[in-house]
Formats: C-alpha cells, structure tokens, sequence
C-alpha cells in the first residue's frame, strides 16, 4: 500500500502516518466488529478446505468420514486427467464458454438497461421498471427453467413465433440440440438477473456528481455525448471491481441450468465442471475425484483472479488485492 | 359381516393373551416411521381409511418422503449425511445403500421359529434372494415387494417390456397383426396422417422415448426384444449356450436397424425432438393426455396413465402391448451365428430381488417392523391391502371375491386411491400374489386385476369389442406365453457396482449419443454409427466381460 501513489495525498490532503500496529489500535472497535466476518471466512470458507484431501484417499461414502479410506496418493488426478481427460477438458470448455457468454451478456444488458434508466425522467414509471426487471431475481431456478422449457419448447411460443415470421421452416429443437444450449443459458440468465445487476450501477450513476453533467451540457453535449463522457466514465471503477470479481467467479458458470436442463442428449454442451463433480460424487460414488475435479477449478479460478487483478493494475485502475 | 368381527375380535383376543406384560406397553407405543420411495409418488391423504387401520392395529404412523429428481443423486446425498429413513426403498439402485451399509441384514430377525409367514414367503425363492456378505455370512436385506407368487402363473396381460400402441390406432386399421417394426410404425404413420389431432384439436405424438435417468431403459432396451429375448437389461443373452454367452448388445450390429429405423421415423415427423428431454412427470401427463399412439416401455411404468385414462373413459387410447421382432430382411447378415428370432417378451415370473423395503440401520425398531410385517402378511391383512374392506370395497360371494363394475372403477381414479388405499406403503412392502392358496378363499386371485370374474366380467365394452375383433380372449394373447424362467434369472437384476465405473461410461455415452443418432441427418447416419460403437467398445466390454462373469456365478448359485 505504501508504495502506490497516495491518491488522497495528491488530491492534496495530509494524511497521518503511524506504525500499522498502532493504527490498528486505534480503531479497536472497527477491528472488534470484523471478527464475525473474518469467523464467517475461516470457518466456511478456509475450513472445508481440509475436504480437499478426500481427493488423495479412495473416501468409501458409506463408511462414514471417520472410518480409514486407503490412501491413493494422485490416482483420481490420473483418472481425471486420463481416462475421463477428454470429458473433463469438454466441461471446463462448457463452464468457460458460458461464463463468458453470462459475463458479457450479463454485463452489457445490465448497463444498457441502467443507462436506459438513468435517462428516463418520470420516477414513476422508473421505479416500475426497475421493480418488474428485477423481480425474477427472486424466482426459484426451477421455476424459472421450468418456464424455459415451455417457452423453448418444439411447439413453444418461440418457435411458433419463428415459424410464423417464416423465420425457420421447422421448429428449432432449442432443447435437445446441445449448440444452442449456451445461448440459452444466456438468455435465461439476463431475463433473470438483469434488473438485479442494473441496481448497482444505477448506484455508482446517481453518485456521478451533476455538476459534470450541466457543465457537459453548457459545453454542447447532447445526451448520447453526455453518456458517453459523464455517464460511462462515471461507472468505469464500478465496472472494473465487478469485472474482476466476476472473472474469479468465471468457473462458476452455475450448476442449477445446466444441471436442470442437462438431459443425456446435450450434455456434451451443458455439463459444468459443477455439475460434473456433483455427478462424480452423489451419482458414482466418487467422491475422490469429484473433490480432485473442484481443487483444480479453485485452483484455476485463483490464477484468473490474480491474473485480472493484474491486468487491472497495469491498467492503473482500482484494485481488489 | 358377523363373522368378519367376530374373527377381528378373537384374534386381537390371541394377539394379547400371547404377548406378555411387559412387552404390552412397548409395542402399543405410537411411532410414526419415516419411509422412503425410490420413486416418485403422492402421500395419502389425512383420512385415509387403511392407514388408519394400521395406526390402530399396530400403532404406526408412516411420514413419506417420495424421490424427487436423480435417484441416484438422492441416494448419494442420503448416504454421504447418513441421514437414512426407517423403512427405506432405494427403487432401482438398492445396490448402493446395501453397499454403503444402510441396511439391516433381516435375517437376524426373519427366522422359522418368530416369522413363519415371512419365512414360508421367502423360502421357495431362498437360493436367489439370501445373499452372503463379505464373510461369508447369510444376508437377506429386501424381501422383495414383487415376484413371490403363489399358484400357476398368471398372464393376463403384459406388466413388462413391450412396444405398446393406442388401441384406436389399431381399431382404426381395422385390427391388423403387427408384428415387426415397419408394421408398426407404418401403421402410426397411416393414422397420424389421417387424424393429426385429437377430437380436441390437440396434435398426437406419433411415437415418445422416455430418456430420464434410470427410466432410459425405453431408449436402450428394445434391441434385445427385438432380437426375441424377454429382459435381460443391457445384455443379450444365449441361453441356448453351455456358457450362456453374454453380450452387449448395443454396440453390436443387430443394434443398428433398431436405431436407423428410429432416425428414420424422426424425420418423418413421428418422433418429436422434445422427447429426448422430458421428464417422467411431462411423460405420464404426455400419456394421461391420450395423445401418445406408441412407445416402448414396461406396463408398470405408466400405470398412472392407463389408471388415469379409464377414469377419464378413454378407453381407446389406453395401449395394448405388441411383441415386435426384427423383421429376417432388417438384420440379414448381422445375426450372431446360430442365433433364431422368436418373440419372447413374456418370462416365467421371478422375484424383484433387491426391491423394495429395507430397514435402515438408523431405525430404532426394526424387530417390530419385521413383526408388523409378518402379521401383515397374514390372509385378512392381505385382503385389506389388495381388496380393502369388505362391503365397502368389494363383496363376497359363494367364496368368490367379487367388485361391482363401480367399486373397480373407484380403485382406478388415484383421487380416491388417496384416501382408500395405502399404496405407498404396500407398493415397497413384502406381499402375497399370484392365487390364495389357503382359508376361506381359496382358489380367488390376490389381485382384483387378475380375479378371473373381474377381468372378465368387468372388462369395459369397447375392450371387450377389441379382443372380439381379433379373436383373443385376453391381452396377453397379443404377445407369446411366458417361456421358461433362466436360471439366472432376469440380468437386469444382477448387482453391478463391481464395475460402476465402466457401466456409468456405458450408459452414459448411450444417454448421449442414441438421441443423437436419432436426431441426425440420414445421410451421416452410418458414419456417426461407427463412431458411436468406436466410442462405447471399450466400456461395453468390460461391463459385457463383468455381466458374462455374473450370469455364470448366478447360475452356480441358483441350481447349487
């Protein structure tokens, strides 16, 4: 921290230099109600991690965690890098492909849609937007898929609408046709999260100080102009702190869709390495490499964080670490 | 009636003069048992009047939990929690909670001298049904829900595999014999062209797949049928063999027309790409709908859906089972040598082994639920379970067990099941079926549906004007009689976590590449077949090696 360029100093504030220690001192109570968090980390999040040794031992579910399981050393790292290589690499390329599909969706509409509101005059009309886009948020996934299903169905509205624009000449088969299974998955998402994203940039746009705006406007800018030089510079920070949250989310692509919609006949396409693991563990008994499968995507995820932190830094933007 | 109380009451006389005084208090103290379905389900409705009679009876109380999704999963989480029920039904994977210890070995309760019903029930069956453990020891961890029957076999209709068809498909035709494949189909297409919808207006599905989890069977069964061999699961076996000679069937070329004929069907329009993705429950809704003419599957699979279409008086599109074989011109060239066609789809009845109730080692009571079952296996407990009560449910006459043409209406419509049987819990439990042999009704059948009268005289019209038309007098003369019993059995049975890592392969890449196949452009057809058998030879063999190693064992083990 001390190294970087002192923003508050060169904005021209005094700031107090004291021993980190004494710092720490000094703001006792702030420490004192940390503790719940950090608890909260070490314990469900530090703590499981002890489960990754399961992937060395051949764990029998049925005797229990307290019984001796043979230690097989890296044996489920062969099995998963060998004989289940080929379906392995096929769910870590399903996980990337629609991560980056939900990211780039995900974030684009969510930015498009806050800009849209922020545009938007009438509070009323506003706050009833913003109300029924996010309301799904808060529908169960298999609610939500289970409306999917219908809607993409053969005989569903959509391909009904397709075919009635003469848009397709027979029904596009959305469900069982595994290369549309991304996209749909994108769909679903945006229709889902896209009113929750919204609330955070619309945030980070009402904290954009107006004066900017007015000053914009004296220098002859138009509206598109003002969006583009207030408005998206404004959420240039906000965009890039939840970019690179969201990479390191980037293997969790989600488990409920693709679990939900993953039949036989697409799973070449839908299978996560989410799903693959819970597969290996609850559905063939392996828990020793299911657990193998997910120590390598955390492992994975760590290295995209760090990488897009450092991406970040280069690019003199704020950072996470 | 009087004697009826009058036997009720001399026998709860006995019950308490035999039970001694210190146990009264014990067995009289209400428990409310968890109970798990493998399978997915309804619960009983609060009044339901033969859940009642136990509660009285026995002071038990059933809290059902039903399987919903991947019963695999469900098991998998179950065991991984140790968070087992007291009875517990692990439907078609019982292997792995047997495996993962969940179960109690019932032999140490199920004796001669404490359980001689449960005892006799089991004893014909002994050489199949008690297995040893790891040390050698007798285990026995289900008595099975199915398959002990007593008496000659009963084939009235088709419970099992079959290819079935709507009946007004082929009242349509004018009752043609359909016996192979193109018949089939060729018939359904016919129809579909003629009526594409319903009278509703609702559009028919020529021909569905089931592709659910366990219920894939639909998908990757029918070859070895078609090939005339009643259900042996994934293998296609050569009893006419010293060896029994075992094999996969589905990376085999005589699996090939099966499949191409499907493509074929798919293109034409029969076969909707939705079907590859439906869940059971859109399956038997599918059904109930009367919108399905045909698809392979078991009878016992969409009971719910024939139940629900005689309710609804629609009896034209409830199905009869076909027994389809391959035509000589689909599979010249490709048969195994030696190897002749004849329709076999009916087997000599065997116990389900390894299905239904087993109590789990988390319950607390398990020598009364053994007891509870051995007084259950008793004629009256049998009667109520499978007749309910009399004057209500049916009625008795000269010593014939008889329904009025309303009361065996009512035991179809699942509403009144709800409340006037206890389905949920009989279903998984150890049963009678088959001919009473003993007591006051001897010679009547254990099951209202095989009751000579009632399938007779209660047959509805537009059956009874079906059968007429073809000149049968029963719905399993559709297909041949029941052959002779393997003395391994039936494959399917047979446990297979030894090698579950290949077999989970095995299914797996037919999960995925089957619908494919189907689905695919004619033309890439032959390519994309050869990859599918490249992809799938080595898993197959090595669960077609393990399976050939199983019948052999079950053969040793079954004739000693």
């Amino acid at each position: 921290m001390k190294k970087s360029p002192n923003k508050l100093e060169s904005m021209g504030l005094t700031v107090n230099k004291r021993s980190t220690l004494k710092t720490l001192m000094s703001q006792w109570q702030l420490m004192l109600m940390s503790i719940p968090v950090l608890l909260y980390v070490l314990v469900f999040n530090y703590g499981p991690l002890f489960g990754w040794s399961y992937a060395f031992y051949d764990y029998n579910n049925g005797l229990g965690a307290k019984a001796k399981h043979p230690w097989i050393g890296w044996e489920s790292f062969e099995f998963l890098f060998g004989r289940k290589g080929k379906d392995f690499i096929r769910s870590l390329r399903n996980t990337l492909g629609m991560s980056v599909i939900n990211l780039v969706l995900g974030t684009v509409s969510a930015i498009l849609l806050a800009i849209l509101l922020n545009e938007v005059r009438n509070r009323k009309f506003k706050r009833t937007v913003q109300t029924v886009t996010y309301l799904p948020h808060f529908l169960s996934m298999v609610i939500v898929v289970s409306m999917a299903q219908n809607i993409f169905a053969s005989d569903g509205p959509i391909n009904q609408l397709l075919l009635g624009l003469g848009m397709a000449k027979e029904p596009i088969p959305f469900l069982s046709d595994g290369r549309y299974f991304w996209g749909m998955t994108g769909v679903i998402n945006v229709w889902k999260e896209v009113g929750w994203n919204t609330i955070i940039y619309i945030s980070a746009m009402t904290s954009i100080d107006p004066s900017l705006y007015e000053a914009a406007a004296i220098d002859g800018a138009g509206r598109f102009q003002r969006i583009l030089h207030v408005t998206l510079p404004g959420i240039k920070s906000t965009f890039v702190i939840l970019l690179i949250m969201n990479i390191g989310h980037l293997l969790e692509a989600g488990f409920e869709i693709q679990y939900l919609l993953g039949y036989g006949v697409v799973q070449d396409w839908s299978e996560t390495i989410d799903v693959f693991s819970f597969r290996y563990a609850f559905k063939n008994d392996m828990y020793s490499v299911a657990t193998a499968s997910s120590m390598f995507k955390s492992v994975v995820g760590i290295i995209l964080l760090v990488g897009a932190n450092l991406i970040a830094k280069k690019l003199d933007e704020d950072t996470l670490l | 009636m009087m004697r009826k109380l009058l036997s009720v009451l001399l026998m709860l006389a006995l019950v308490i003069a035999l039970v001694p005084a210190a146990f009264a208090d014990e067995a009289l103290e209400p428990i409310t048992l968890t109970v798990f379905r493998g399978d997915p389900g309804e619960a009983p409705a609060e009044d339901n009047k033969i859940y009642k009679l136990i509660e009285e009876k026995f002071g038990v109380k059933f809290d059902f939990e039903f399987l919903v999704g991947d019963l695999d999963e469900k098991l998998g989480l179950m065991i991984s929690g140790e968070d087992y029920p007291d009875l517990f039904d692990g439907g078609n994977s019982a292997d792995k909670i047997i495996q993962a210890g969940a179960l109690i070995n019932l032999l140490d309760y199920v004796n001669p001298e404490d359980t001689p019903r449960l005892w006799a029930h089991i004893e014909p069956q002994k050489a199949r049904l008690i297995e040893k453990d790891e040390d050698g020891n007798d285990v026995l961890y289900i008595i099975p829900n199915y398959g002990l029957t007593d008496g000659p076999q009963i084939a009235n209709e088709v419970g099992g595999p079959a290819f079935f068809i709507q009946k007004q498909v082929l009242a349509w035709a004018g009752y043609p014999q359909i016996h192979t494949l193109d018949e089939y189909f060729d018939v359904i297409e016919k129809f579909l062209e003629a009526n594409p919808t319903n009278a509703d207006g609702q559009p028919y599905t020529g021909f569905a797949i089931l592709c659910e989890d366990w219920r894939h069977f639909c998908l990757i069964n029918p070859v070895q049928h078609l090939m005339g061999r009643p259900n042996d699961g994934e293998v296609l076996i050569d009893v006419s063999t010293d060896d029994f000679h075992t094999e996969t069937f589905i990376d085999k070329p005589y699996a090939k027309p099966y499949y191409q004929k499907l493509n074929e069907e798919y293109h034409k329009g029969l076969i909707s790409a939705d079907t590859f993705v439906m869940s059971y429950d859109q399956y038997i809704a599918d059904l109930s709908n009367g919108t399905v003419l045909g698809m392979f599957d078991q009878a016992w699979d969409f009971g719910n859906a024939t139940a629900a279409l005689r309710t609804a008086g629609k009896d034209e599109n409830t199905y009869v089972a076909l027994g389809l074989i391959y035509d000589e011109d689909d599979v010249e060239g490709v048969l195994p040598e030696g190897w002749t066609i004849e329709e076999h789809y009916l087997n000599g009845s065997l116990p389900n082994v390894r299905r239904g109730f087993g109590i789990s080692v988390n319950c607390e009571c398990p020598e009364r639920i053994v007891a509870m079952w051995e007084e259950m296996l008793s004629n009256e407990w049998q009667l109520i379970f499978n007749w309910g009560i009399e004057g209500e449910d049916y009625y008795v006459e000269d010593g014939r067990l008889l329904m009025t043409e309303e009361q065996y209406k009512q035991t179809q419509d699942q509403e009144w099941q709800k409340h006037n049987k206890a389905r949920a819990f009989f279903e998984s439990s150890p049963k009678k079926q088959g001919w009473i042999l003993d007591g006051e009704y001897e010679g009547n059948c254990w099951e209202p549906g095989n009751q000579p009268e009632i399938v007779k005289g209660l047959m509805t019209e537009y059956d009874q004007k079906f059968l007429e038309a073809y000149g049968y007098s029963k719905f399993a003369d559709f297909v041949n009689p029941p052959i002779e019993l393997a003395p391994y059995g039936e494959a399917w049975q047979i446990d297979y976590t030894p090698v579950n890592v290949d077999h989970t392969e095995f299914l797996q890449i037919q999960d995925k590449r089957l619908p494919e196949l189907i689905m695919c452009d004619p033309a890439d057809f032959d390519a994309k077949w050869d990859a599918f058998v490249e992809e799938i030879t080595p898993s197959a063999t090595a669960f077609g090696d393990f399976m050939q190693q199983a019948v052999l064992e079950e053969v040793a083990k079954v004739l000693g």
